[in-house]
């Protein structure tokens, strides 16, 4: 339990600084498609993370990234909590002509491996932000379905909801004042480590080059051209590389905390 | 009968995946901007000779009977031909991709299945102790860290400080070809790995805890037999379902490690046709993946019940 709060804390402690930076690098920061000195320099005092091949800040740039990364996932997230938590109450709630099919399509989206489906999508809508976060909704999704299915399911039938509907309470009310307050902290929970999720598959097709695209800076755009750099630099691997890490990481620890402080079932 | 309805049921569901994806595959050439006809018409076509051509090409017959076409003919391997370059058929790229790609999914999952079994066994046989905490530190990294920052660790380490292994992939091959294998199998293999481990351990404490092992430990049966013998076959067949998964994942999941490695597999061709805008290469790669993918599925859930007494059992 010790370490598992520590590790919960030391990971929000890095995402607070991290949002802050994404929010606050457009008020104090070089702007990142500027060259604001020399090509390669170290990092020192007045470039924090040294700058890049075209004498960029590296820092600024991997605040960006963040602002990217961050949008993409959140609105991504969002998206997906909106038509998770639709379907799933629907999937116990709603006529079985309907929720069956419903749900049957839901696993039919599990078919496939989640990259493979964002690289179609993306051949499918073009590159971009909006084309990412179109195919990453679609790929995520599914798994927050299930997730409120379940748990609309394991509830449906406890005394409370029984009380409620004893009083008269009509389905939708009951769903959305007795059944889904019960369920946010498991459904924060897992929001958290499905966001981590989501800006791995954001950087993995900009890495790819068919995400976000230059000149808007993106982790994964960054590790590939210092991937192209690699021979003579490869110190450029380190910040986008080690931010990233450390962000998927960190969402990953608060969300297991969440889960553990918020769910008295899992220990 | 149950599971004869079981494993048809199984079948319909692989049967509408398969639909499913070819559909979406057929999708990215209606949605994509610039068509077959435009492309062959050149750049300096007029709108009315690109629409003559079109008429030619069937392109204004209803969608429906076009996908029918289209399906029909990428089920005899024929996906047009390639819109940019040499303009060669796209089944030759393909076949010129392919190998590789199948070549380093299937290194990286035996790697991944024997280091995995191997280290889910240790850590299980140890439960709590020191090889059990540093086995599940490790693959929760294996787990957490993504492929493109694995990828560029290893190569500072093994290609750049230590000089043992080449790069990049370049032709002519100046060493021999295993070598510019190893890197890209083992960043392709960390992840299975790592999830092979953990549900070889979780398995093998299940299983430590029945009965007929301590029946087993009662009648002194000597612990490496008891281990080898009487735990880990029972314990092994959750995980040989998901290394079939995986192995399906891993064909998919190759984008990042050829274009990292500028390996010549149907990832990077994958990617570098969705840059370029060449739809046929696109579909042909996806829908290809895609069904081996679906099929390995169908198959890993129709073989499990032959492996496995237990499960024809409860489905009859």
């Amino acid at each position: 339990m010790r370490k598992r709060d520590w590790m919960f804390w030391a990971g929000a402690a890095y995402l607070v600084l991290l949002v802050l930076g994404a929010i606050l690098v457009p008020i104090f920061g070089p702007a990142y498609t500027e060259e604001v000195g020399p090509k390669f320099e170290p990092p020192g005092a007045k470039y924090w993370f040294g700058t890049d091949e075209l004498g960029r800040d590296v820092f600024a740039r991997v605040m960006y990234g963040a602002r990217v990364s961050l949008f993409i996932g959140i609105t991504v997230q969002l998206i997906a909590l909106a038509v998770g938590i639709t379907v799933g109450v629907l999937g116990v709630f709603a006529p079985k002509w309907f929720r069956v099919p419903l749900m049957r399509f839901t696993d039919g989206m599990f078919a496939f491996p989640d990259l493979l489906l964002a690289v179609l999508l993306i051949a499918v809508f073009g590159m971009g932000v909006q084309p990412v976060i179109a195919a990453l909704a679609i790929t995520h999704w599914p798994a927050m379905a299930r997730l409120v299915q379940t748990q609309t399911a394991s509830l449906k039938d406890r005394e409370f909801v029984t009380a409620a509907r004893a009083l008269g309470g009509s389905t939708a009310y009951v769903a959305i004042r007795h059944i889904l307050p019960q369920m946010w902290g498991v459904v924060l929970a897992v929001a958290m480590v499905d966001l981590a999720a989501t800006i791995l598959s954001e950087s993995t097709l900009s890495f790819l080059g068919i995400g976000v695209q230059a000149p808007e800076p993106s982790w994964g755009s960054m590790i590939m051209r210092a991937r192209a750099n690699m021979q003579s630099h490869p110190e450029m691997l380190l910040w986008p590389c080690l931010i990233l890490s450390a962000t998927i990481f960190a969402l990953n620890f608060v969300g297991d905390g969440l889960r553990a402080a918020l769910d008295p079932r899992s220990k | 009968m149950r599971l004869a309805k079981a494993l048809l049921l199984r079948l319909l569901y692989g049967v509408v995946s398969l639909i499913f994806i070819s559909f979406v595959a057929f999708l990215a050439d209606e949605v994509a901007p610039g068509d077959a006809a435009s492309v062959r018409a050149g750049e300096k076509a007029t709108v009315e000779q690109i629409e003559r051509l079109r008429e030619q090409m069937g392109l204004k017959r209803p969608m429906m009977v076009r996908y029918g076409e289209w399906l029909w003919k990428a089920a005899h391997l024929d996906f047009g031909t390639s819109y940019y370059g040499t303009r060669e058929p796209v089944i030759d790229i393909v076949r010129r991709n392919l190998p590789m790609t199948m070549k380093i999914a299937f290194l990286a999952i035996l790697l991944s299945a024997a280091i995995g079994i191997a280290l889910g066994t240790a850590a299980a046989v140890w439960e709590n102790r020191v090889p059990d905490r540093a086995v599940l530190t490790l693959s929760t990294l294996g787990v957490t860290l993504p492929n493109f920052v694995l990828a560029p660790i290893l190569v500072y380490v093994f290609a750049q400080q230590l000089d043992r292994l080449p790069q990049n992939w370049g032709t002519p091959l100046v060493a021999p070809e295993w070598m510019y294998l190893v890197l890209p199998v083992c960043v392709l293999a960390a992840r299975p790995m790592a999830t092979l481990t953990r549900l070889t351990r979780a398995s093998m404490v299940e299983t430590l805890k029945q009965e007929f092992i301590k029946l087993a430990v009662a009648k002194g049966v000597p612990p490496r037999r008891l281990i080898f013998r009487h735990a880990l076959r029972n314990a092994i067949l959750p995980v040989i379902t998901a290394t079939g998964t995986s192995f399906g994942f891993l064909l998919t999941g190759s984008f990042v490690v050829e274009t990292f490695f500028t390996l010549p597999g149907i990832g990077r061709e994958a990617i570098e046709a969705i840059q370029k805008g060449n739809m046929p290469v696109v579909q042909a790669c996806i829908l290809i993946t895609g069904v081996m993918f679906i099929l390995l599925n169908m198959l890993v859930d129709l073989v499990l019940p032959v492996l496995d007494p237990r499960i024809r059992e409860s489905q009859v």
